[in-house]
């Protein structure tokens, strides 16, 4: 089943995949950068939202004109640089969800990979908030149903006593200091924990990418810049909250729950967000499944260079002084939990060598499931059953080609978890003991490896620019390196095999420059891939609109909190109750705080809309009940009733207010209590 | 009579490459006595197999040592190295065409690269790691 939806993932990814290898080449493919691709674009918030925070004005009134200053008297600069800080948050958006999906497809997660996995998740939970605060800040009418949406959801935990919704039904009550802290949050309370999530998200394996290849981040840009400058990012008209627009342009990458508390209580929206995260944390773990035998090290054979060290991709050994009296300072220690069993260690360790016959072929490190010496046998028995004059020996690693079907006499096929498992002197040892005519190297792309660093490791080992390095003497022609795309497995790898085949006889390097006209047709790729990102980033910004109210409705907001009469009047207490008491609790009086509910019905046109009985607040259950709901009506004149009880009677109501109101379509009328005259107010 | 021979000129100062060297040398002389035996060229390219390992083994704690005392000569010293990787591997298939010749080699141009590497390379280490 998993493996269903992984394959289908798989395919899905192929074809822009392969598009783009063709268009960027394959190490330049954006799609194989997306971690850093997002942190990227973080950049280019963070950039462009200092620019805007020096001109944002950080109050209730002069938010909104600030943000509009920038946007129509200095469009050049400010309101570029307000667009940028829009689209480039989308845009993360997009690269973010893409990284984890591609994570996912290819089944970078598991094992002991749950801890980037699990790290990554906070992340959503940090730059979600980070988008929703920045939309707030522009104090207009989207600005105004976040707030009061994002109320409506913290008002629905059991933090907040008082309901905070209320506060965004009338401007008066929206003091400057939430505002301000508002602006906090999103321009440095959240970006550090950003900043420190994604430290703890990288900093465990090694050498992350953490900045794209150049041409990538130019790319970026300039389709940001487009984007900003064919679309400006704009403001929806001052925050009235006299009215409620009919539609609304949403920001669905980072508002996506939003409507839903449209139909859903707050609870229920809660809940999913809770389930989706909990389901993403026990991803790796769904279901379990069973850890091959980890790296083990051999203290005889272990002199403690650090080379598998500096090559674990996942930061899985360790050095720690030396433990079994030789005459060495340090060894190497595998930490197991951390430990992928990928063979990379194995193929680093300079005692890894096939060529010891004497002693017994036990590297400093190895891999028990498939030692070095297993290798070693299994190459000698494929090639005792190869024949013909142009004898391969290929070998493949799981995760890219899969050879099974390369199946002739003149070619063997040897299974290996990562290329990078393998010593280069493997192959000095085939080619000189003429164990086989040609060896092939069959393993992921750079930049896809499934073990991260794998082919990037084995072609520096090769190019002699890494330890342990292939040696001098041998013939480079016999040799080929066919790294291939992960969704390979698709693919027919009999090709290419024979075309290496061929190469033997010539002797020659196989051409891979691109035709003529695919030159010219390159940037004309490059440009269009780009500004379909850019589309891609920018269109869920404004499409499809959001509409808050059915067409030729209104609005009708009950929102007032009120404290009940207590259930039992204050008593005094009498000589000998007092004489009882201990000295210190003496008081004259003896008042429970208990309040009763309150009951509140709403009424339009005699058809009853609102009923509830709301709990005081507080532990003792002595606080003020909170009201706060709203009701959709349709435009037009209408008859409205609302009654409070506050003093546990069944029957009628000790306060009420009735009215005849023509509602606008597109109103928004708030019923509140007025403490003073002790009467409900219309306006 | 041995090849080669350890002197307390070659110390570098450090517990594990003075370790390492002595070993180097004692496997380079049992070599050296194989050669005056009867011997076939299967065992003697064994030996030199077991013989590259060590050395690759002890050139990579040596780099590791450089590396971390931030060594400025290290890419000289480095390239001698692979040098005598490469020559060692040589010597491998020299000795399964002809052994006499391999054994000529071996006297001449191993002898000399250990005589020349530790008096002047290693030596110079001892600044660095002693
Ligand atoms: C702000 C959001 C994120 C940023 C900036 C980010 C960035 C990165 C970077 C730079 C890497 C290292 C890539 C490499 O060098 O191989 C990485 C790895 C990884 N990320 Fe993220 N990431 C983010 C969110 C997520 C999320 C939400 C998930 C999944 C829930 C996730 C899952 C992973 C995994 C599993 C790896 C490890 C890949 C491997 O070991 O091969 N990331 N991320
Ligand atoms: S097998 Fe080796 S390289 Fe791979 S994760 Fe384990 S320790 Fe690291
Ligand atoms: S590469 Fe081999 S010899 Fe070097 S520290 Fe690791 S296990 Fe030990
Ligand atoms: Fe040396
Ligand atoms: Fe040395």
């Amino acid at each position: 089943m998993l493996g269903l939806i992984q394959k289908t993932g798989r395919l899905v990814f192929k074809w822009p995949h392969k598009w783009l290898d063709e268009v960027f080449g394959n190490s330049l493919n954006p799609l194989r950068h997306l971690g850093s691709l997002t942190i990227f674009f973080l950049w280019l918030v963070l950039v462009s939202g200092i620019w805007i925070t020096i001109f944002f004005h950080t109050s209730v009134d002069g938010a909104y004109e600030s943000v509009e200053y920038l946007s129509n008297d200095q469009w050049y600069l400010g309101g570029v640089m307000r667009s940028l800080h829009r689209y480039a948050s989308d845009a993360a958006i997009v690269t973010l969800v893409l990284h984890l999906l591609k994570e996912f497809v290819f089944n970078r997660y598991r094992s002991a990979r749950w801890f980037s996995w699990m790290t990554g998740v906070p992340l959503l939970w940090l730059i979600i908030p980070l988008g929703i605060t920045g939309y707030w800040l522009v104090w207009d009418q989207l600005a105004l149903y976040v707030a009061l949406i994002s109320s409506e959801m913290l008002d629905a935990l059991p933090i907040f006593t008082d309901s905070m919704a209320r506060n965004f039904l009338s401007v008066e009550s929206l003091s400057n200091r939430f505002f301000t802290l508002m602006a906090f949050t999103h321009i440095i309370g959240l970006p550090i924990f950003l900043v420190f999530g994604i430290w703890l998200h990288v900093f465990r394996i090694t050498r992350p990418i953490i900045n794209p290849p150049r041409t990538i981040m130019a790319g970026a840009l300039l389709s940001m810049l487009l984007l900003s400058l064919v679309y400006p990012a704009l403001s929806q008209g001052k925050a009235d909250p006299a009215a409620v627009p009919e539609s609304l342009a949403l920001d669905w990458y980072y508002l996506l729950v939003y409507p839903l508390m449209k139909t859903w209580p707050a609870g229920a929206v809660w809940l999913l967000l809770i389930a989706i995260s909990l389901l993403l944390c026990l991803a790796p773990w769904l279901p379990p499944g069973r850890k091959p035998a980890v790296a083990r090290i051999d203290l005889e054979n272990c002199n403690g260079c650090e080379r598998c060290v500096e090559d674990c991709p996942f930061g899985a050994l360790e050095m720690a002084p030396r433990s079994d009296g030789q005459k060495y300072a340090a060894e190497a220690i595998v930490l197991t939990n951390l430990c992928l069993s990928c063979g990379i260690c194995v193929g680093s360790c300079p005692t890894a060598t096939p060529f010891r016959t004497r002693s017994v072929l036990s590297p400093g490190i190895d891999l028990p499931d498939q030692s070095v010496a297993m290798i070693r046998e299994l190459v000698t028995d494929a090639a005792q059953g190869l024949k013909g004059k142009q004898r391969l020996l290929i070998f493949g690693c799981d995760s890219s080609t899969k050879l099974y079907d390369v199946n002739d006499a003149a070619t063997a096929v040897i299974k290996l978890t990562c290329m990078a498992q393998l010593p280069p002197s493997f192959i000095d040892y085939i080619l000189s003991r003429e164990l086989a005519d040609g060896v092939v190297l069959a393993g992921c792309a750079n930049g896809d490896c499934q073990y991260r660093l794998g082919t990037q490791w084995t072609q520096q080992r090769i190019d002699r620019e890494r330890d342990p390095r292939l040696r001098k003497r041998v013939d480079i022609e016999k040799l080929a390196l066919l790294w291939t795309e992960p969704w390979s497995d698709f693919l027919n790898p009999g090709a290419a095999v024979t075309a290496f085949r061929n190469t033997l006889v010539a002797a020659k390097e196989p051409s891979v420059a691109p035709k003529g006209h695919k030159v010219l047709l390159r940037p004309v790729g490059v440009a269009l891939a780009w500004s379909l990102f850019a589309f891609a980033a920018g269109v869920f910004t404004l499409w499809p609109p959001f509409s808050q109210l059915e067409t030729g409705n209104a609005i009708i907001s009950l929102t007032f909190s009120h404290a009940s009469q207590r259930v039992k009047q204050c008593r005094r207490l009498s000589q000998k109750e007092l004489n009882e008491l201990p000295p210190n609790m003496r008081k004259p009086s003896d008042c429970p705080r208990e309040r009763y509910p309150i009951k509140v019905s709403f009424r339009a046109d005699n058809v009853l809309m609102y009923d509830q009985t709301l709990l005081p607040s507080g532990f003792w259950k002595d606080g003020e009940s909170t009201v706060y709901n709203r009701i959709e009506l349709a435009a037009g004149s209408h008859e409205l009733f609302i009654g409070m009880s506050d003093s546990g009677r069944t029957e009628g109501f000790d306060f009420s207010n009735r009215t005849s109101v023509t509602l606008a379509q597109g109103q928004h009328l708030v019923v509140e209590f007025d403490h003073q005259q002790k009467t409900f107010v219309f306006k | 009579m041995a090849l080669l021979e350890w002197k307390q000129a070659f110390s570098v100062g450090n517990a594990s490459v003075d370790h390492e060297h002595k070993q180097m040398i004692e496997q380079i002389n049992q070599l050296y006595e194989l050669l005056g035996q009867p011997t076939t060229a299967v065992t003697i390219e064994a030996v030199l197999g077991d013989i590259h390992a060590y050395i690759s083994a002890h050139f990579a704690l040596e780099e590791r040592l450089m590396r971390t005392a931030g060594y400025a000569e290290y890419e000289n010293h480095k390239d001698d190295h692979e040098d005598l990787l490469d020559q060692i591997h040589e010597l491998m298939f020299s000795f399964s065409e002809n052994p006499d010749i391999g054994r000529k080699l071996l006297e001449n141009k191993l002898s000399d690269w250990f005589g020349r590497h530790f008096a002047s390379f290693d030596a110079r280490l001892h600044r660095e790691l002693g």
